[in-house]
């Protein structure tokens, strides 16, 4: 009995160490607790169904269906496969809020309110709360097979979250945009506002007009990149806004000045040369003491040298 | 006037005891001389054409010669171009085993013997720190000063932009770019001339055992550390990687021997390394850990050491020798990590950081090696082309460019034009690309672009030359547009040789990497547009660094330790074939047409410099033609007034001198001038000692006490009763110098002078009696030129 316990214990340690290296997202404190004996039981009860008599079952959802039911302990729970259903719902709730928010991009501001219910919902899942009938869904939807849908679904979304840097633009709780954001949005509109009064007739009017608030706007901007507080709305909004700003009206500065630009350079190009000939014309050249050291004494090896060459 | 007419001397002087190192002769009056026209020989494949060069005012010289009749020394304008020099000294790299040496010996214990092995290794620890903490202070300053210029400029371009008057940020960028310069090139200019450049062939010529007046001195350091700080920050075409093999070699030079002597400082530790042999091995893994340090290359370093000072050599030497290199890096590191904040990550190990090539995109295949071969070539025309250039423009600034503030001024002139032309290069480029999400710009300068985007130009300008190196390497592709690399390769390429040879002290690595980089980046762009789906395979930054590879190796020509320091410095050991072919290519390419720049610079300061082999068509010379006779020697025991006649004799400044049995004159020792300078100052003669029975005797402690700055014989005063004294050499010379018959040939004696580092070589005939003696510059002054062996002249400084 005894060595059967110890060759568990191996066996769920050895899961342990893959569990954590597949799951990484997971709450860490959750896996430290299955350090304890008491937890380790339950991993070694996991380590069962990975093995190879489980196998043919985990091919489709037909076979799934066709064989009888799970022994009671191994089945997902009622509550958990609502949990499930709710997940799917807000997912794809806040997929489509992204999709539609793609372009001109606003997936901050449009879905910050989806992506916290499928956080809530998630973390409830993935939790080790014990919900009504003393079950946790956390197991078994998350980590009781190799590929792990849940997780990897869920995974993809707060990749898309944080690579938009929306915690930025987004206040804490996720209830709402931050005051940065919001004042950015304002002094937004307010150029563009300008842009339109002036976008018909001569370009160089707007140039004119519209200078003051385009240049807080992008002060604003760049105070926000220093401060980090930038998000993809308003990067992206502002790129927008650049681009109108320069390539459509063309307000960029313009090169006016080449004559004294060259001037000055042809200038500073011409020292060098009247450097160099007036050194040459003025300064004495080095001049070097030959030395022509003794040698043995020659007349033969003068002879020698002459008999060689010829 | 081409190559004929040139005399070649040969005189002997019967009763003369002359001889030794150097023999300009003075007051001679039974002078024989033998003066021919070489341009007979030249028909007949002519042996001593002393190239074009120095062929110029032969009249002048013919009528100095004439006028001083007897008098060998002529004036004449050579300009270091083929002459020796006589300033420099060689190193003695044979130890003197006399009486003195073996009684210390026998005295010292076997723990004393362990003592010394540890004492090396914690000698070689410190020489790594303190390497690693002058790169790091480097890297920091430069890193300061650069970014507070680039901040001011830029601030005022951008104003400028918008209201006009762009003239005036250029006014201003030229002056700060003079201002650093001309500080840097002050000192340098004025305090220690021998901190210019980037340092790499006055430590070579060290290692090969030429002794360069102060290279290895604390002020040198000093001049070195602040020029290249100034040099880089002023913006000029130049890199501090070389500057820091030259300061790894001085802290090495100074923390081996336990003191400084421009302090007036001494530790009283490490006494028994204060010679030069041990001076030389501390000096290898100095330059072992600047290596390292610059380029982040442990093994780099050391091979670079193998590679340049190769004639001694062993394994106990290079392990600690590779000790030195990692601590190097590690403290390098270390304090980087520290300065970044972020103590204990050791991701930095050198000054030049390549950036790692890591993903797949960057793995080559076989189809492409052909590809780097090509590269290596161009590689190898372009170095060689930079090289004759750089010649060229070196042999002007020997002539006409040698006053120190003239010297200053070029400097000057030469940073406030780099900043010029990178001005109008980024005025009128049209290259603007999307500012990156990353911030890999440093310093992106908008310009007449529009909102977020940068000018493409400035990122390869308006940069330190380092970063420059790493944008064009890892960027990614369409970073530049060709046109925009092509201009900016033209015009560094142009920049860099017009800089390198500067009186500042700065290096040439970066710059030939930087120009290298770009038109290796240029390649790989057409590459791409040419081929179908090339953009697939040709990535620019893999090409960029190959073309890195191929224009450094075109002008330095390193070849074993630049293929290791540019794999470790990428961390990709996948790249090392590569690189080996590229640098090989460049290697064989530029050889057919010149030597390398390090080689061409110890050629133009006329260094006794010797090279791997002897001349290859000299067998036919015999140490008999070589060797300078007749040979000062003193008697077994001498007359002090005779050693302090010759030793004041400012014409024949002789430093060795075999010590012969009166009558027979067989050679029974060799003495150096430095060992009767000390002999002297301590009054070790015959009659007081015998007098003053109590005195002390004179231990090998007192000769190294003085190393390595012998006092010169005129601060050493000897009354005239002394003068009569009589001096017994026996227990201080060297019992067994090395001989040679005089029948030995060149190849032969050059093997003894290159392999045991001898300073001097005594020529005997059957009788053991002293013929003559032949030294580094009797065998430097031959070389293979185009048209056989050729001869040198000599000069003196």
């Amino acid at each position: 009995m005894y060595i059967f316990q110890v060759t568990a214990l191996l066996i769920a340690l050895l899961y342990y160490g893959n569990a954590q290296t597949s799951t990484v997202a997971v709450n860490p404190t959750i896996l430290g607790s299955e350090l304890s004996a008491d937890g380790l039981k339950q991993l070694a009860a996991i380590v069962a169904p990975q093995s190879p008599v489980f196998h043919p079952s985990r091919g489709s959802y037909f076979s799934l269906n066709l064989l009888s039911a799970f022994p009671e302990d191994l089945e997902v729970s009622d509550y958990c496969v609502e949990l499930l259903a709710i997940f799917g719902q807000r997912y794809s709730t806040y997929v489509n809020c992204l999709v539609s928010a793609a372009r001109p991009v606003k997936v901050c501001q449009n879905c910050y309110g989806s992506y916290d219910n499928l956080m809530d919902i998630y973390t409830n899942i993935s939790s080790d709360q014990m919900g009504p009938g003393n079950v946790s869904c956390r197991d078994s939807l998350l980590r009781s097979d190799r590929l792990m849908l849940v997780f990897l679904l869920y995974n993809n979304m707060e990749d898309i979250w944080t690579g938009s840097e929306c915690n930025s633009c987004v206040s804490l709780g996720l209830h709402s945009l931050t005051n940065d954001t919001l004042y950015f949005m304002a002094t937004l509109n307010q150029s563009l506002r300008c842009f339109e009064k002036f976008q018909q007739g001569n370009h160089s009017a707007l140039c004119k007009e519209c200078k003051a608030t385009y240049r807080g706007l992008n002060e604003l901007y760049s105070r926000m990149e220093k401060n980090r507080t930038l998000c993809i709305d308003i990067e992206d909004s502002m790129n927008m806004t650049r681009r109108l700003w320069s390539k459509n009206f063309n307000c960029s500065f313009p090169r006016a000045e080449n004559v004294p630009v060259i001037a000055v350079s042809s200038f500073m190009l011409f020292l060098p040369i009247i450097f160099y000939l007036s050194s040459f014309l003025h300064s004495e050249q080095k001049k070097r003491k030959l030395i022509h050291p003794k040698r043995a004494k020659s007349n033969t090896s003068l002879v020698n040298i002459q008999d060689r060459l010829s | 006037m081409a190559n004929i007419t040139k005399k070649v001397s040969w005189s002997s002087r019967g009763d003369e005891s002359g001889g030794g190192e150097r023999t300009p002769l003075l007051n001679g009056s039974e002078e024989v001389r033998y003066t021919r026209q070489v341009g007979l020989l030249s028909g007949e494949g002519g042996m001593f054409h002393i190239g074009r060069l120095s062929t110029v005012d032969l009249e002048e010289d013919m009528t100095s010669d004439e006028s001083s009749q007897g008098h060998h020394v002529s004036m004449s304008s050579i300009d270091g171009v083929k002459v020796c020099v006589c300033v420099f000294q060689s190193l003695d790299y044979d130890n003197s085993e006399n009486q003195l040496f073996l009684e210390e010996e026998r005295r010292m214990s076997f723990l004393g013997f362990k003592c010394l092995e540890i004492s090396r290794w914690v000698i070689c620890g410190l020489i790594g720190f303190l390497t690693g903490l002058i790169a790091c202070c480097i890297d920091i300053a430069v890193e300061n000063l650069a970014g507070v210029k680039y901040y001011v400029v830029k601030q005022n371009i951008e104003k400028f932009t918008e209201v006009g008057g762009l003239s005036i940020s250029l006014i201003l960028w030229a002056v700060l770019n003079s201002a650093f310069v001309m500080v840097g090139a002050v000192i340098v200019a004025f305090f220690e001339p021998g901190a210019a450049g980037s340092g790499i062939p006055q430590i070579k010529c060290y290692l090969n055992g030429v002794k360069i007046p102060r290279v290895v001195r604390l002020k040198t350091l000093v001049v070195k550390v602040c020029g290249v700080i100034c040099s880089v920050a002023g913006g000029l075409a130049v890199g501090k990687e070389g500057p820091m093999i030259h300061s790894g070699a001085v802290v090495a030079a100074g923390v081996s021997q336990g003191r400084s002597t421009s302090l007036k400082k001494d530790f009283k530790i490490f006494e028994y390394f204060r010679r030069d042999t041990e001076k030389r091995d501390f000096v290898s893994a100095g330059a072992a850990a600047g290596v390292s340090a610059a380029f982040g290359a442990p093994v780099g370093g050391v091979l670079f050491s193998l590679e340049e000072g190769a004639s001694f050599w062993n394994q106990m030497l290079t392990w600690r020798i590779f000790f030195a290199s990692m601590i190097s890096t590690f403290t390098l590191n270390f304090f980087l990590s520290i300065y970044n904040n972020k103590p204990g990550d050791l991701s930095s190990p050198g000054l030049i950081n390549f950036g790692r090539f890591e993903s797949d995109s960057v793995a080559y295949n076989l189809y492409e090696i052909p590809l780097f071969i090509v590269m290596g070539a161009a590689g190898g025309l372009l170095g060689a082309l930079f090289n004759i250039l750089n010649y060229w423009l070196t042999i002007f600034r020997i002539r006409y460019v040698h006053r120190p503030c003239l010297q200053v001024m070029e400097a000057m002139l030469v940073a406030a034009v780099t900043a010029t032309v990178s001005f109008a290069m980024i005025y009128f480029s049209n290259d603007c690309q999307p500012l990156g999400p990353d911030q890999s710009e440093d310093y992106p300068l908008q310009l007449f672009c529009a909102d977020g985007e940068y000018n493409s130009m400035a990122t390869a300008f308006f940069n330190t030359p380092e970063r420059s190196v790493r944008s064009l390497f890892h960027n990614p592709p369409g970073s530049y547009n060709p046109l925009t690399l092509s201009l900016f390769t033209l015009t560094y390429f142009f920049l860099a040789c017009w800089t390198y040879g500067l009186t500042v002290s700065a290096g040439v690595f970066i710059p030939s990497l930087l120009i290298g980089a770009a038109w290796g980046r240029l390649f790989g762009i057409l590459l791409a547009a040419i081929t179908p789906n090339g953009s697939v395979w040709a990535v620019p930054g893999k090409y960029a660094l190959m073309g890195a590879a191929a224009q450094l190796g075109g002008i330095v020509r390193m070849t074993l330790s630049l293929t290791v320091i540019m794999v470790e410095a990428t961390g990709n050991v996948t790249y090392g074939l590569p690189i080996m072919l590229v640098l090989l290519t460049a290697k064989i390419v530029g050889d057919y047409f010149v030597e390398g720049l390090y080689d061409i610079h110890i050629k133009l300061q006329s260094v006794p410099f010797l090279h791997l082999e002897a001349p290859a068509t000299s067998h036919w010379l015999t140490a008999r033609e070589v060797m300078g006779a007749p040979v000062t020697c003193f008697n077994r025991i001498e007359k002090v007034g005779t050693i302090v006649d010759v030793l004041s004799n400012t014409s024949t400044n002789h430093n060795g001198f075999p010590v012969i049995v009166p009558v027979l004159g067989k050679i029974c020792g060799l003495i150096l001038r430095s060992q009767l300078i000390v002999l002297l100052k301590h009054k070790v003669f015959v009659e007081l000692a015998r007098s003053r029975l109590t005195q002390r005797k004179l231990q090998l402690k007192d000769f190294r006490d003085a190393y390595p700055r012998f006092p010169p014989i005129q601060s050493i005063h000897v009354s005239q009763d002394e003068r009569e004294c009589m001096m017994d050499l026996t227990e201080f010379m060297n019992p067994t110098p090395y001989t040679v018959p005089q029948e030995t040939s060149l190849p032969r004696v050059f093997k003894l002078f290159r392999a045991l580092g001898l300073r001097h070589l005594v020529v005997v005939d059957s009788e053991n009696r002293v013929v003559g003696l032949v030294t580094r510059k009797d065998l430097a002054r031959y070389h293979l030129g185009k048209h056989g062996l050729e001869e040198m002249q000599l000069a003196q400084t």
